[in-house]
């Protein structure tokens, strides 16, 4: 592996590879600072709303700002309620598209 | 690090996961910002309240354009949408700044077409102030009693014989149109 970062050694299982905390951040640091990051999310970003993931959700939240009351929502409230149904609602499609970037990225970039 | 390829797929695909989840929790977010910041702005129109400010609004509305309503009729003030009464005629006092004269601000426009020369006596008053001199020269009798009112009195003093138009009086014969 040619990255130059001091690490800790890596176990031996391949497979726990993931799950090594360190590892994801400097991944992720490569990401960012590539720029891929950024391009990811916008095309994540662009399908979602293409495909009405975003209406969907925010309908969610009106309906909880209704209930609840516009002057106690906080932030917080908001994404707890939109998150178990935003997970588990993202199209295949979307899904299988990111990965494959994501994946690819993760070849080139040699990790 | 550098294995074959096959045993790459695994860890590729649980660090895909990964950073996927990261993105979509950060769109999350942001969705949840959004919302969060229409709702506290109150930009939203479709909210409960904003329903009944709608209603009020839309009633308010039917009220003001009811022509039975008219408000200078039977009422004698109008209330605006801001609940603020207006009489019907601007009762504000100051000085015309052409005679001096205290005046009320609805009645200024009236008062300034006689004051400063729309009308017939208005441009006597203008007229006689310009020719007074000329009448205390031509005619030698005093300006006090000259009326710029018709009076039987200043056509009988018209000494070029021209048809007296009543109430107005020239020195050098030259006839302004009323």
């Amino acid at each position: 592996m040619r990255n130059s970062v001091n690490r800790p050694p890596t176990p031996d299982a391949a497979e726990d590879l993931g799950k090594e905390p360190m590892f994801q951040e400097i991944i992720n640091i490569k990401l960012i600072e590539s720029g891929e990051k950024e391009r990811l999310m916008e095309l994540l970003r662009e399908r979602l709303i293409e495909c009405g993931w975003k209406d969907e959700m925010k309908a969610l939240c009106r309906a909880f700002i209704k209930k609840k009351g516009r002057n106690d929502v906080t932030v917080d409230d908001l994404v707890r309620v939109i998150t178990p149904k935003g997970r588990a609602s993202i199209p295949d499609y979307i899904k299988a598209e990111l990965l494959q970037r994501i994946r690819a990225y993760l070849v080139q970039a040699a990790v | 690090m550098s294995g074959p390829n096959d045993d790459n797929m695994s860890p590729h695909t649980q660090l895909s996961s990964h950073f996927f989840g990261d993105l979509l929790d950060s769109i999350i977010v942001d969705v949840a910002s959004e919302c969060h910041r229409i709702a506290k702005l109150g930009l939203d129109r479709n909210l409960e309240e904003e329903e009944e400010e709608l209603r009020l609004s839309t009633q308010a509305r039917v009220r003001a354009a009811d022509p039975s309503n008219s408000g200078e009729a039977n009422s004698k003030y109008v209330v605006d949408i801001f609940g603020q009464t207006h009489p019907p005629v601007a009762n504000e006092i100051f000085e015309c700044m052409n005679c001096g004269r205290s005046i009320m601000a609805g009645r200024f426009a009236p008062h300034l077409e006689k004051c400063m020369g729309k009308g017939r006596k208005a441009r006597l008053k203008a007229t006689r102030s310009s020719t007074a001199a000329q009448n205390r020269y031509s005619r030698g009798s005093p300006v006090s009693t000259y009326s710029p009112y018709s009076n039987s009195s200043s056509t009988n003093r018209l000494s070029n014989g021209t048809p007296g138009v009543a109430g107005e009086e020239y020195s050098n014969g030259t006839l302004e149109e009323p």
